[in-house]
């Protein structure tokens, strides 16, 4: 018996000996130097923000930080939850203050106006120093979006018990820069509708990890929520009702909510594929509309796709991508371009009236009407952004500026890096946040999900972007997202399903290694995850538990091997 | 163009003809009859409870029906939700009453009272008549639990369109009788706490399943406030805060039971029991104990060691002392997975076994007996898991029932020994199933129990598969169950729901009212309903396809 109590005092003793600050961080940052000291928040902080003319959203986000330094109340994730703390805070210094401030020669423009420049070209390094003596902590960045990332930092950095806020690790130094400038999760709001405050509170969790793109998949086959003043049949016609839609208003509130978040909207109108619903307004402009068996058109039902090779169609279509892109702020848009089923056209009369009127393929006119649409949306400053199909299934010329995103498989990306595009990796082996909850379909009760298993944190987190790349090729790889597509999912699950999943990426592409170089590890990960979890559920996200509590209080004492 | 736009109405037209009725109902009754004709509920409709010295539950579940019947605000699930019914609503007959009775030889006692006798003496069996002329509704039942029942029945006939509460089936006759005395749900609140509110919430969701199985200890956390062993909970609760007090308990076997739920509470020995020893250290064997794959299926290991006569009369102690405070017929003891490799270098254990010259088996049916018998005592009836059954060679009373959860392949065995059986197979009711591996280090790992079990998987179970027909009798019925490593108050709504209601049809349903074989093709558009009210009540359940597919019923189907 006494060998059993051992055992169990060491385990505790080797919990406490870990290095707890470390266990704080996500993504975790590029340097970081820790001390041994503790350190207490003082009840009169303040967030001295020395920037002339500092922008509103840069006030707003101080504000916030503010906020959650304050009701985080977040105990340390070891038994007690920080009981065993109180020792060592009673003669512990002071932190009064953090200073924010941007270097010599910086220009002050808002975080919303940093946060939708082109890619490459925003600023989101900072360095964030607090000292072990109580003087002054100091946050320092090249712009104000820098100085965004620094906060959500900071406010990971401490904890809760008794009444204090608190760190052990004083004094902390961090510099920190993304390792890609695209770190992205994609919400498909089409199969099934998300309430807008969904949205909202999905945006925060995002720029928590630093998350710099909300992929909008907000249009496809089953509804079309948004709302197009030039095409307002559309919506009435394609949501589901006239309380799920995005108004117009609606898409500013959330692209300017997420700019001040250091988030860029990358809105997806899904082309010429996953379009049926349009053929509720515009019978006449989609092919094999709710034709059956569906499975024959469509990868899902409904069937019904754009008839791309009529002149009318293409018009109609470069003009609402243009109308729609244009009241946004994002330098990209994307024009989607996956599962396109060739069958749909084959017995549709005018597309083949059409096709053998002019002499062309089915391929000829999908590279027309994409020359179309992506000339309308390069006419408005927009950058395409498309799925892979539309470069390894198609014979079609899209601009060397594409961006093209990796979903069907990891190992499609090299094929596509090798013509020359830049990618996003979103391969669904990886990164499909919605795979492994079994067959959706009626009528299929041994189904499966498509792309089972679940992938979990950690089976996304062993990603590598770089896999199977030259690397003259590296610098193509702009970044890469976790994607949620909602045939089973909706606001009722949005939490669970994604939080904290998604986090995996947003370390992959921010973080890329470990501090001391390593590459990134999941046992030296997990801690660290279940950190984030924890805190945001005291945010209220409802993020699922990875592990049952007693592990996450245990660092390591549910591993595999442990 | 003209060809394509004619498949669209065509649809449009197949979803119109569909007994709309038919869609409303889950689980569907024992027989069924519906007509064609609209009937609006009164805004001054009233339940008129003609029952005398009618208990007060009874009266709480009546306002309860009157509250969902005007706040569901359900619209029917077609497209338009309604509105194409507007004008057949304008001439409708008006429902102004629903008329509660009990059968003239029945005696009127608390739902509560009724729900927790003891399986096979319970009547849950109810008829509910409801006019087309608008003259009073009337419900009918042997006891105030068949009422109940009958209750949550009505208030599923009802959509709602711009005001107007109403049904386009009148006349409606409905008799109902479960197929099996035992639907249940099972929650394990050790591996994550969930809050008491959690759990009336979903105690209001269950609502037709009548047994809450609450796994509430386990080697991670002991929750339970035992009040002759307050060190459990205070050392072995994840926080002060992360506790089912005494009257947490009572409060929530009391809402269970006016809600036509019992209470079928397990404390799982002598395996699962590891932070037990955070209080009695000298209980437990290879307690923390590492590697813990050697000694447990999951971290941390511990076990009691229950060969020693201390450990044994503890253990009877406790499971008496929690089993007398509740009003169930049933405790559960557990008995899953015991690791026997705990014991070969436990000395405490060895020591017990070689003076007294006997084995581990032979321990463990002292062990059984006498815990059994503590409860035995209290007037409960013993349940436990299959291995104990059939892994062991102990003596169990003929009463005990056994739950069957490894695999449905197993139920014929545990059938063949004469045990009364639960069927709460992993293979279909396992909800947690298909979430990944959950242990660290392990980013290639699946759940052990993949792939996750959709709604439609666990309907296509039978519960009487390899059985011969004179052991059908030994079924009582079955479970889905909520194992909690990944999950918690976060994820509980939509990871139950709607998928745990599956087993809820199978078990009280049994067949379709033509008598024809469940099918889930028949079945979804009535879960889709479900699913729907669900949300309207405030729960959060999964969506089990994209809204469109919600709308257009078979519209989605594998060959549609």
């Amino acid at each position: 018996m006494a060998f059993s109590r051992h055992i169990f005092i060491l385990a505790l003793v080797a919990g406490c000996l870990l290095p707890s600050g470390v266990q704080a961080l996500w993504p975790i940052p590029t340097t970081l130097e820790t001390g041994m000291t503790a350190l207490k928040i003082s009840p009169s902080f303040s967030f001295d923000v020395q920037i002339e003319d500092a922008p509103s959203d840069l006030l707003d986000a101080v504000a916030e930080s503010q906020y959650y330094l304050e009701n985080d109340k977040l105990g340390r994730l070891v038994v007690g939850r920080g009981a065993n703390d109180t020792t060592a805070l009673a003669s512990a210094m002071t932190l009064s203050n953090l200073t924010l401030s941007l270097t010599s020669g910086a220009t002050v423009d808002s975080i919303s106006s940093e946060a939708i420049k082109p890619l490459g070209t925003r600023s989101e390094e900072y360095a964030l120093t607090i000292p072990a003596d109580g003087s002054a902590a100091t946050l320092t960045a090249n712009s104000t979006l820098g100085l965004y990332r620094g906060l959500t930092t900071f406010n990971q950095l401490f904890y809760y018990y008794g009444g204090v806020i608190y760190t052990l690790i004083a004094p902390i130094a961090i510099t920190d820069t993304p390792a890609y400038p695209f770190r992205g999760l994609t919400l498909d709001t089409s199969r099934n509708y998300y309430p807008v405050s969904d949205l909202l509170r999905t945006l925060d969790a995002m720029s928590w990890v630093k998350i710099n793109t909300f992929h909008w998949h907000i249009t496809d086959s089953q509804s079309f929520p948004l709302e197009v003043v030039q095409y307002p049949e559309i919506t009435i016609n394609g949501a589901y009702s006239p309380q799920e839609v995005y108004t117009a208003s609606d898409v500013q509130y959330i692209v300017q909510y997420a700019a001040a978040r250091g988030i860029d909207v990358l809105m997806e109108i899904d082309t010429p594929g996953h379009t049926a619903i349009i053929g509720a307004t515009y019978p006449d402009y989609v092919a094999c509309f709710d034709a059956a068996p569906w499975a024959d058109f469509a990868n899902e039902p409904p069937a019904g796709q754009l008839r791309f090779a009529l002149p009318e169609v293409m018009n109609f279509t470069a003009s609402l991508l243009s109308d729609v892109a244009k009241t946004l702020p994002s330098s990209y848009f994307s024009t989607g371009g996956d599962e396109l089923n060739t069958n749909c056209y084959t017995d549709d009369y005018p597309t083949q009236q059409q096709l053998n009127s002019t002499g062309t393929t089915l391929n000829d006119a999908l590279d027309t009407f994409t020359q179309s649409t992506h000339g309308a949306l390069i006419a408005q400053g927009k950058t395409p952004v498309v799925w892979e199909e539309m470069v390894l299934d198609w014979n079609i010329t899209l601009s060397n500026e594409t961006i093209v995103m990796i979903w069907i498989s990891s190992a499609d990306a090299a094929a596509v890096v090798e013509k020359g595009f830049r990618i996003i990796q979103a391969p669904s082996n990886y990164f499909y946040l919605d795979c492994g909850a079994g067959e959706w379909l009626g009528d299929d009760p041994t189904g499966n999900s498509w792309c089972d298993p679940f992938k979990t944190w950690s089976e996304s987190y062993t990603f590598d972007p770089l896999a199977n790349l030259t690397e003259a090729q590296y610098g193509l790889v702009l970044g890469g997202e976790q994607c949620l597509w909602s045939e089973q999912s909706g606001p009722q699950n949005v939490d669970p399903i994604v939080w904290p999943r998604a986090a995996s990426s947003a370390e992959i592409f921010w973080s890329a290694k470990q501090p001391t170089g390593a590459a990134l590890n999941v046992t030296e990960a997990l801690p660290r995850l279940h950190d984030v979890r924890y805190r945001m559920v005291q945010r209220g996200i409802n993020a699922i538990p990875l592990q049952p509590q007693w592990c996450a209080l245990r660092p390591d004492a549910c591993d595999l091997y442990a | 163009m003209a060809p394509s736009r004619y498949v669209g109405i065509l649809a449009l037209v197949a979803g119109c003809l569909l007994p709309p009725g038919v869609l409303a109902l889950w689980p569907i009754p024992t027989t069924l009859e519906t007509g064609t004709t609209a009937l609006t509920v009164s805004s001054f409709f009233y339940f008129d409870v003609q029952v005398e010295g009618a208990p007060e539950d009874l009266y709480e579940a009546v306002a309860q029906a009157q509250y969902y019947l005007a706040n569901d605000k359900f619209g029917r699930l077609v497209v338009g939700r309604g509105a194409n019914d507007t004008t057949a609503l304008v001439s409708a007959p008006t429902l102004s009453t629903l008329t509660l009775s009990l059968t003239s030889s029945a005696t009127a006692e608390p739902i509560a009272s009724e729900a927790v006798k003891p399986l096979g003496t319970r009547s849950e069996e109810y008829a509910l008549t409801i006019p087309a002329d608008g003259s009073a509704a009337t419900l009918t039942a042997n006891s105030t639990l068949g009422l109940y029942r009958g209750l949550t029945t009505f208030n599923q006939l009802f959509y709602y369109y711009a005001g107007v509460t109403y049904t386009l089936i009148a006349p409606i006759a409905i008799t109902d009788t479960p197929a099996y005395p035992f639907r249940g749900f099972a929650l394990d609140t050790a591996r994550n706490y969930y809050p008491v509110s959690d759990i009336l919430r979903t105690l209001d969701a269950m609502s037709w399943i009548n047994t809450f199985h609450w796994h509430i200890t386990d080697s991670q956390s002991f929750p339970l406030e035992v009040a002759q062993y307050p060190g459990l909970a205070i050392n072995g609760a994840y926080s002060p805060q992360e506790v089912y007090t005494a009257s947490d308990v009572q409060y929530i076997v009391q809402y269970a039971g006016a809600r036509g739920i019992d209470v079928l509470m397990e404390i799982d020995t002598p395996g699962h029991t590891s932070i037990i020893a955070a209080t009695y250290p000298d209980y437990i064997a290879c307690f923390d104990e590492t590697p813990w794959a050697t000694y447990a299926n999951e971290p941390p290991a511990g076990q009691l060691r229950f060969a020693l006569p201390e450990v044994v009369n503890f253990t009877a102690s406790l499971l008496a002392d929690v089993a007398k405070n509740l009003p169930s017929s049933y405790f559960s003891t557990g008995g899953d997975e015991l690791n026997t490799e705990c014991y070969t270098n436990d000395y405490p254990t060895q020591l017990q076994l070689n003076s007294t010259g006997t084995t581990l088996n032979d321990a463990l049916n002292t062990f059984t007996e006498v815990t059994h018998a503590a409860l035995i005592a209290e007037g409960k009836t013993p349940i436990v898991w299959e291995e104990m059954v059939l892994d062991w060679n102990i003596t169990l009373s003929n009463e005990t029932i056994v739950m069957v959860w490894i695999s449905s392949a197993d139920a014929a065995a545990v059938v063949e020994k004469g045990f009364r059986i639960v069927q709460a197979p992993s293979n279909y009711f396992y909800l947690d199933c298909g979430a990944g591996g959950w242990v660290g280090a392990d980013p290639s790992g699946d759940s052990w129990c993949d792939p996750f079990k959709t709604w439609s998987e666990a309907y296509t179970f039978d519960p009487l598969a390899n059985l011969t027909e004179a052991q059908y009798e030994l079924v009582l019925g079955g479970e889905q169950l909520l194992w909690s490593e990944q999950s918690g108050p976060q994820n509980l709504d939509p990871i139950v729901w709607p998928r745990a209601a599956s087993s809820a049809e199978i078990f009280w349903s049994g067949q379709q009212p033509t008598g024809a074989p469940l099918n889930v093709t028949e079945a979804l558009p009535r879960l889709q309903d479900l699913r729907y009210r669900m949300v309207q009540r405030g729960l959060k359940p999964i969506h089990l396809q994209p809204y469109w597919c919600a709308l257009r019923p078979d519209a989605c189907d594998l060959t549609a």
